[in-house]
């Protein structure tokens, strides 16, 4: 039994970003020594999130354009206000709602050592309250090659 | 575009190569947020539109411990991007903060001086700091000076009442002062000082309490007119963020929800600025 946890380090470059991570999530898999298990990926950040979907960019820009339809920056929201354990205010709602509808996981079966997902799911990295350094756990947990 | 107040107290490069500095960040300056590579401090100007960050550091060691970024650091980040323009500080009541100013000015090239009476816990109308604004003036450093509330635990308020400067600011007309924050909550205070003294200005990172646009609508249009700020003071204010503590993007938002001419938003994100720290079109 192999269980290997990776961090991976993912920057945003904009406020709003859907960044593809799936040739980095298949990469850890490949190198873990696993050959039948599960993978599962975490965002370590609660203003942002992970996705599966079509790897498209229309719908990449369906989802942030929505998802800001449904939580608009300047509604009101009793996040905005000063955090003393932050020394600042959070004013970043909407990101943390988006992370909440979006969720922040998936999970996926590895066979033969390989990712097993539809051709066309692509895992995304959802960035809500960028640009920043963020990170990604990938953990694989299954039997050794 | 401008922002004339930064703070590079969450530089990952600078964690990693100075021993103190993350107890600086999470203890002194009282921050909780990750550490960020360099770049990323690039990238938040990037997506607000901010061209150049004026680097603020504050020598509170002898009443902290440890200054919030030392003028070295700050000269350190400014030969590692042209867009950063760093200020230095000097505590006024050490021996020789006057002739560690000059230094600053000359070896390291800092371009202005930040102070912060409340972190510092020095009276802004101290005989030592004058020494110091005398310094200022003769090296043509602009004076960032906070003003206003200071969530700073330990900290008074008194201190951060603008009119504790109007002496300074009389004494020193060749010195311009920049009141950080707003001044607020004393911000008609503030706004006279502005009116009333050519060597008065101030900056715009103020945010207390709710959204930064929430609040911009409140201080900007219902404690004071709008029209304040677009027919009389379009030439006194400059733009600041206080990042980290609120990101750029935000703040460059607020400002623009404001019933501003495109004019008058020109001066404040720039022109204002440009002026202030002598830099000409050619440059």
């Amino acid at each position: 039994m192999i269980i290997k946890l990776e961090r991976l380090k993912v920057r945003s470059s904009k406020s709003e970003e859907a960044i593809d991570i799936t040739g980095r999530v298949e990469e850890v898999v490949q190198k873990s020594g696993v050959r039948n298990g599960f993978v599962n990926v975490l965002t370590a950040h609660t203003s942002s999130g992970l996705l599966v979907t079509e790897g498209i960019p229309c719908l990449e820009e369906d989802i942030l354009t929505h998802f800001a339809r449904v939580f608009p920056e300047d509604a009101d929201y009793h996040h905005h206000r000063y955090l003393d354990y932050d020394g600042r205010l959070g004013f970043n709602a909407e990101a943390h709602l988006k992370s909440v509808l979006g969720g922040i996981q998936c999970i996926f079966p590895i066979e033969n050592g390989s990712i097993v997902k539809g051709s066309r799911q692509t895992i995304y990295f959802m960035e809500y309250d960028g640009p920043l350094e963020r990170t990604c756990f990938v953990q694989v947990l299954g039997e050794e090659r | 575009m401008i922002d004339f107040h930064t703070h590079p107290v969450l530089i990952q490069e600078l964690a990693d190569k100075y021993p103190d500095y993350r107890r600086m960040a999470r203890e002194v300056f009282q921050i909780g947020n990750n550490f960020q590579p360099l770049e990323v401090f690039l990238l938040q100007m990037d997506v607000a539109g901010i061209e150049c960050a004026v680097l603020l550091p504050i020598d509170c060691a002898r009443v902290r411990g440890l200054a919030v970024s030392s003028n070295e650091q700050v000269a350190e980040l400014c030969a590692r991007s042209p867009r950063f323009i760093g200020f230095a500080s000097v505590d006024p009541l050490k021996e020789g903060a006057a002739q560690e100013l000059e230094r600053a000015a000359k070896s390291l090239g800092l371009k202005g001086l930040k102070l912060d009476p409340a972190l510092q816990d020095f009276p802004p109308d101290h005989p030592k700091a004058f020494s110091v604004y005398e310094a200022a003036a003769a090296l043509k450093m602009p004076l960032v000076i906070h003003t206003g509330m200071s969530w700073a635990p330990g900290t008074a308020l008194e201190p951060g009442h603008p009119l504790k400067l109007e002496k300074a600011v009389r004494q020193f007309p060749g010195l311009n002062f920049v009141f950080a924050h707003f001044a607020w909550p004393w911000v008609w205070e503030a706004v006279a000082m502005a009116l009333k003294y050519p060597n008065v200005y101030l900056d715009t990172s103020c945010l207390y309490y709710d959204s930064p646009r929430e609040f911009f609508q409140f201080v900007f249009a219902r404690q004071i007119p709008t029209t304040l700020l677009e027919r009389s003071l379009r030439g006194k204010l400059v733009f600041g963020s206080n990042y980290p503590r609120v990101e750029i993007k935000n703040m460059v938002r607020a400002l623009r929800s404001l019933s501003l001419t495109e004019g008058c938003l020109k001066k404040i994100l720039l022109g204002n600025a440009k002026m202030l720290l002598g830099i000409t079109d050619d440059h």
